[in-house]
């Protein structure tokens, strides 16, 4: 009887109703997709910190990611390969880094020489992705070079070029050896196009002296908000002399950066249903306050303090149910065109490195549980937090004075 | 005993820094299957006595028994299940739920008393049916012309056949033929069903209709007739 009387209670006014809705659904729908743009804008950013260069996890010996000394190196053993077999694991690069000096005819820079094997590199991170001229690294290139765009320019490269790199070696010789740039990349983040050259394994090898030798093994997996605790669980599978270091290790302002998202995603929904809640509890006030009269009759006829605030909590539960299902269904219909259509700003914006992370000139959303329901579930107790202050209101009037002019 | 009785009831009402007596050391018996009309002119607390038998509220002083009960100093659990129970209002403009139709109206107290569909159904019908209501169980009140609805107030007062049944100037809304029909209805309602009736009025139609005037005046009784 009450969930009746609360359901025809709410369409007797149609257009207030209608529009209460509206700023329910639109209120919780603009949250998911802002939220969906804020977590895809977090994702771009930790992808490209983690998928451009690091990874996820990075195993090394103790104390090269403080100083990349080019002594700290280790080769590949069983134990490193039963903690690479692992389920979650989906890729895993071999590396070899080198810091020298790079030239093509009167230019020259420094740069960060990384020798890798292509198959296995592009499991982990995403610069085959990022070429804007000739081509990734193959698996028989045996002096190929995939540098950055901005290094590019500054030796004034193009496929093609050949480059001379010149280092220390392991044994104290002096390596240098000719490159033949293949492909040119821009990730967006200066860091990377400014300074990185991807060189194939062998050849690096050879150059520093350092045979099956190889400094970090970059590690990517399903679950990169748990690398933490996966690192955790393979380290004691190490050998004594490597370390695990998952990315928030690597970029401790990144994993700021992903904690305080939590923070601000509370505050951004906060804000918004502290607006929205204020304009619910007046509507609702409204509605109780016209129904004044008829709610004291109510009371005459005999219906109990308790059943006139449940009808109207009802009343505000249904409406805030009703909002939330449309709002989500309004909210994942718009993260989802964002997310798989998303809109481009490249021509007016340019990426901005932050935190290790590049925030890439596009709205582009993702679906996550949290982004639903947190605004779904916030939105249902505004509601019956604004319906509570009417109800109880109603439910402590006396039904003499309610309709004094009634009787 | 009587079904209700007042002893020196006195409600005193506070307005602004200063009280009103609206009934003053008030003494009243009713018995069961009564037509009684409260009368008297504007202000003379007529709808006072009214809000008191109908426990809606409660004396400054004095006693207020219905039905074998002390009702005016009952909690307001008490008062809520009394009104539920043993009353039936009638109000002057009708007060229908708009959101129900005729038939849930009539319906709404043995609802809250958690009467079978079927039973409350079946007791409303036959109520439509002594009222001349057949047909426009599901009109909504809006639908309804002011004596259908005043009807429809009738049966909703009388479906859970309470102990009294209580009309605040119930001819007022309407003309003087729906006025004559509704009380000629009332009047064959209480000498068929037995129901007792108290009306609070100044209409002389009203008072023409009643067995036993009670005339106050500045919430004093003037005459028991």
């Amino acid at each position: 009887m009450l969930y009746q009387l609360a359901l025809r209670n709410i369409w007797r006014n149609r257009r207030r109703t209608l529009l209460t809705l509206s700023a329910m659904i639109i209120s919780s729908a603009l949250l998911i997709l802002a939220l969906g743009i804020f977590s895809g804008m977090l994702r771009d950013m930790l992808a490209s910190a983690t998928e451009q260069y690091y990874g996820h996890l990075v195993i090394s010996a103790k104390g090269y990611q403080d100083d990349r000394d080019m002594f700290r190196h280790f080769s590949m053993d069983k134990s490193i390969e039963n903690v690479l077999k692992q389920d979650e694991i989906t890729g895993y690069s071999q590396r070899l880094r080198s810091f020298g000096l790079l030239s093509h005819q009167q230019n020259s820079s420094p740069g960060e020489i990384l020798g890798i094997l292509p198959s296995q590199e592009q499991t982990v991170t995403g610069l085959q992705d990022s070429l804007i001229d000739g081509h990734y690294l193959t698996a028989d290139d045996s002096n190929g070079a995939v540098l950055g765009s901005g290094l590019a320019q500054r030796l004034n490269v193009v496929p093609g070029d050949q480059l001379v790199f010149v280092t220390q070696a392991a044994d104290g010789s002096i390596g240098n050896d000719l490159l033949l740039v293949r492909g040119i990349f821009s990730t967006g983040d200066i860091g990377y196009d400014n300074t990185l050259v991807l060189v194939p394994l062998a050849w690096l090898q050879q150059l520093l002296v350092l045979p099956g030798q190889i400094h970090e093994i970059a590690v990517k997996t399903d679950q990169p908000l748990n690398a933490a605790a996966l690192a955790e669980q393979y380290r004691v599978n190490l050998p004594d002399a490597l370390e695990i270091l998952d990315w928030g290790e690597m970029l401790p302002q990144m994993r700021e950066v992903v904690a305080s998202y939590a923070v601000s995603r509370m505050i951004i929904v906060t804000i918004l249903y502290l607006a929205t809640g204020l304009g619910i509890l007046n509507t609702f006030f409204m509605a109780v306050m016209e129904r004044t009269r008829e709610l004291g009759v109510l009371m005459a006829l005999g219906m109990r303090p308790g059943q006139i605030r449940t009808m109207i909590m009802l009343e505000t539960a249904i409406m805030g149910s009703l909002g939330l299902l449309c709002g989500a269904v309004v909210g994942i219909a718009l993260s989802l065109y964002m997310a798989l259509v998303g809109v481009d700003l490249s021509g007016t914006l340019t990426p901005i490195t932050y935190a290790g992370g590049t925030i890439l000139p596009r709205l582009h959303a993702v679906i996550e549980p949290a982004n639903i329901l947190i605004p779904s579930v916030c939105l249902l107790i505004v509601s019956l937090l604004a319906g509570f202050l009417p109800a109880n209101r109603a439910a402590k009037m006396q039904p003499v004075v309610a309709i004094r002019d009634a009787i | 005993m009587a079904l209700i009785e007042l002893k020196s009831v006195t409600k005193i009402y506070p307005l602004g820094s200063q009280e009103v007596v609206a009934v003053d050391d008030f003494s009243l018996s009713i018995e069961a299957g009564e037509f009684s009309v409260l009368a008297g002119p504007s202000g003379s607390g007529k709808t006072t006595l009214l809000n008191l038998i109908g426990c809606l509220d409660q004396p400054t002083r004095g006693e207020i028994w219905l039905d074998g009960r002390e009702v005016g100093h009952a909690k307001q659990k008490t008062l809520f299940e009394l009104r539920l129970r043993k009353i039936g209002f009638i109000f002057q403009a009708y007060n229908l739920i708009p959101v129900l139709t005729a038939a849930e109206n009539a319906e709404f107290t043995l609802m809250l008393q958690r009467v079978g569909k079927k039973q409350r159904r079946e007791r409303v019908l036959r109520l439509f049916s002594l009222l001349g209501l057949d047909g426009l169980e599901h009109r909504k009140p809006s639908d309804l012309s002011g004596g259908q609805q005043q009807r429809v107030a009738i049966a909703r007062a009388m479906a859970s056949e309470p102990a009294v049944i209580l009309a605040d100037e119930p001819t007022a809304s309407l003309d003087s033929h729906a006025s004559e029909e509704l009380l000629a209805l009332m009047q064959r309602l209480n000498q068929e069903q037995g129901a007792t009736f108290i009306f609070s009025s100044h209409d002389p139609l009203v008072i023409s209709h009643a067995k036993r005037v009670v005339r106050l005046q500045d919430g004093h009784l003037e005459s028991d007739q």
